[in-house]
């Protein structure tokens, strides 16, 4: 009895020990974004101060940043760019990953290897010809010429495949001997399973699509036609930073990826806790 | 049923794709008014005689400009662009902004892609590579002599040849400013220190900041400029009789006797613990909140620290740049020029037109009051037409413009190696003021590995 009351009070502890170096790591992930928020709402002679709540809150800091570049414009154009590239990569890379899990053909490895290696090679190498090829095409200050060099990921095949890979073969093969298509393998049999790694994949192709700077700077000249990242830059020069403009700016950025987020929660834990993400 | 879910969502995809390409195509009309420009130009070209007042031709300049990238310097440089534009009908600014960080690598992938600007705003320290990778054109290749000599009448002296490079004029000094030491006048009482009395020596800057630390327990002084571009560091050298680069731009001399003694100075003004451990960054946002005495950084922050230091209930003053001993003071501008890329002989002349009422006492008098950096026209200091009233205002301004009588061009190196061997300079400055290893060796090491990148 005495024996079972103290395991009792020894996995009380440890879960308490973990409880709370969780909560410190919670605290310590969210008290950026916290700070964020909380010097948005602070008028400018407040900045600077440690305060950790604005003593005269204010949307003023909302207002500058939102007259001060076409933030509506701007934001729009992020969406509509974040989205159709991930959806682009989340198809090239599924069809990719499912082609190479469900065949093996000559060359196979080879071209496996290829994408792997593109994925190593950095984006400043292929930056200018990307460049000149897209302003050849008519497509500078264009939102396509954003999104057309972008639209399959070796990243995302990379991480598919692996998915894919873990994915019983002899369930496919069940599903052929039942006259599926491959077509239908893929959407009906395999899809429905990976959602989690699928998901939590495009969240992090859709991250790294809004969060892109040096290539819309490079393509987009027109605010009206760039995306927010360049805007949020507007705030920030060597001869001193528009703070609370720059949160405020950055807090409605950062908006979109946090609704995401809350929305594919499930899957993105799921796939997290059981590997499928590396 | 998913099948068809996904099937549907890659056409909406797609139709949004294509309506959206459809939307900046429209919004982006600048390509369709630069081939009017081009086919005005042709004309113009054709015609033979272009002369700079009587180009009635439709040329549209294409400008790529930091200032607009900049929030709170945009109402300031619209404007300037708008007056240019309302006094010459016939020539269209397609103004784009590019933050200063970004806009060379911009201008080399757009010459590359044949899309380069016509007039591009570059900071000082990429002159040489903007003269020899980006084509600038000289302005004594654009400009009749006699027009040059007049127009120029009235300008700094010292403010021309800033934009030099062997004895030609590349770059004409758009916004562009000066290290000036702010204080706070707060902190100097409260020390017992007279506010109307700033340093004038590196001496006494450490004498004052070690007491301003001592009374007060705030810092005493922070140096800027370590990080981000040498010109403070290649202002520090200079006062102390020393260079960064020969004459002849073929030998690196940071590593000799003058730097290594500036670099000390600096070294031993942290060790002391009169100057502050911070980075700039933090350095700035201290000084704001009135908790460093004394702070030498670009006179652009002005305005910023005029605002803070009103809300804090201190007074900013500010000063000149401290001076080695009796040794004369080289302040180096930090900033910008603009510089004319174009080959179209027709929009090289607007080009001009457009630099010639930037830095025209109209230009300057908008850059000063308005976007907040330094005129070249002396004159119009005390002119009521132009900046009198608004220097009267701005008092603070003075110091600055005192210093532009000693302004010494900010070196560019050459080379495409220019922007790492800045960096080598700016990192092992950095590395000497924070430790307390001998300062000679890390200058010594610094320039070897710089002069290595001279080809």
């Amino acid at each position: 009895m005495e024996k079972a009351i103290g395991r009792k009070t020894g996995i009380y502890s440890a879960s308490a020990v973990k409880h709370a170096s969780l909560i410190a790591l919670a605290l310590l992930a969210v008290f950026p974004l916290y700070w964020m928020v909380v010097t948005s709402l602070k008028p400018e002679s407040e900045v600077f101060t440690s305060s950790l709540i604005p003593l005269h809150l204010t949307f003023e800091n909302y207002v500058q940043a939102w007259n001060a570049v076409p933030m509506d414009r701007m934001l729009a154009n992020s969406m509509v760019v974040a989205v159709i590239q991930t959806v682009m990569q989340l198809i090239t890379s599924i069809l990719a990953a499912y082609a190479f899990t469900r065949w093996e053909f000559r060359g196979s490895n080879l071209i496996y290897g290829l994408i792997a290696l593109t994925w190593l090679v950095p984006f400043q190498v292929i930056m200018i010809p990307n460049y000149v090829a897209i302003s050849g095409f008519g497509w500078r200050d264009h939102l396509a010429g954003l999104i057309v060099p972008n639209i399959a990921s070796a990243f995302a095949v990379l991480q598919l495949y692996n998915a894919f890979k873990s994915y019983p073969k002899t369930l496919i093969e069940a599903a052929r001997l039942d006259g599926a298509s491959d077509w239908g393998v893929l959407w009906r049999t395999i899809m429905p399973n990976l959602k989690a790694p699928v998901a939590s994949i495009g969240i992090l192709l859709f991250i790294t699509s809004w969060n892109d700077y040096f290539w819309p700077l490079l393509v987009t000249t027109k605010l009206e036609n760039t995306t927010i990242q360049k805007g949020l830059q507007m705030f920030i020069s060597s001869d001193g930073n528009m703070w609370g403009a720059l949160m405020a700016a950055t807090t409605i950025a950062s908006l979109p990826v946090l609704i995401i987020y809350l929305l594919l929660q499930r899957q993105i834990i799921d796939s997290f806790v059981k590997g499928g993400l590396k | 049923m998913a099948y068809k879910k996904m099937v549907a969502a890659t056409l909406v995809a797609i139709s949004v794709l294509a309506s959206a390409c459809g939307n900046a195509g429209n919004a982006g009309n600048a390509g369709g008014s630069n081939m009017d420009a081009k086919a005005a130009s042709a004309n113009a070209a054709n015609e033979g005689t272009v002369s700079s007042t009587e180009t009635k031709e439709q040329v549209t300049l294409k400008f790529y400009s930091y200032n607009l990238a900049i929030a709170s310097q945009i109402p300031g440089t619209e404007k300037l662009i708008k007056e240019f534009e309302e006094a010459h009908p016939n020539i269209k600014i397609d103004a784009i902004p590019i933050p200063s960080t970004d806009i060379n690598a911009k201008v080399q992938a757009d010459i590359v892609a044949g899309s380069a600007p016509d007039v591009a705003q570059l900071t000082f320290d990429g002159l040489d590579f903007a003269v020899n990778n980006f084509g600038a054109k000289p302005l004594e290749d654009i400009v009749p002599a006699d027009e040059f000599q007049s127009n120029f009448e009235g300008f700094s002296p010292n403010g021309m040849k800033l934009g030099q490079l062997n004895g030609k004029t590349y770059g004409l000094p758009f916004t562009f400013s000066t290290p000036v030491l702010f204080y706070n006048a707060k902190l100097f009482e409260e020390a017992g220190l007279d506010p109307a009395a700033p340093p004038a020596t590196w001496e006494q800057v450490k004498q004052y900041g070690l007491q301003i630390a001592e009374k007060t327990g705030q810092t005493g002084a922070h140096v800027g400029g370590a990080t981000g571009g040498d010109w403070i560091i290649q202002a520090l050298i200079g006062s102390n009789g020393g260079g960064v680069l020969s004459e002849d731009r073929k030998t690196i001399k940071f590593g000799e006797p003058e730097a290594i003694g500036a670099i000390e100075m600096w070294q031993d003004l942290i060790k002391s613990g009169a100057n502050s451990k911070l980075n700039d960054g933090e350095a700035i946002e201290a000084f704001t909140q009135g908790k460093i005495g004394m702070l030498l950084f670009t006179s652009a922050l002005q305005s910023s620290f005029l605002a803070a230091s009103e809300a804090g209930g201190w007074e900013l003053k500010t000063a000149k740049m401290p001076a080695f001993g009796d040794k004369p003071t080289t302040p180096v501008n930090s900033g910008s020029a603009l510089f004319i890329l174009t080959d179209d002989k027709a929009k090289q002349q607007a080009a001009w037109e457009f630099l010639k009422f930037s830095t025209s006492e109209r230009g300057y008098t908008i850059i000063t009051s308005e976007i907040g950096y330094l005129p070249l026209r002396p004159a119009i200091v005390d002119d009521p037409n132009y900046l009198k009233d608004w220097v009267e205002a701005n008092p603070l301004v003075k110091p600055n413009l005192e210093q532009l009588e000693s302004l010494q061009p900010w070196v560019s190196y050459p080379g495409s190696n220019w922007k790492q061997i800045e960096t080598i300079l700016n990192d092992s400055v950095s590395k000497a003021i924070v430790s307390d290893g001998d300062v000679a060796s890390i200058m010594k090491d610094a320039q070897e590995r710089a002069q290595a990148l001279i080809q």
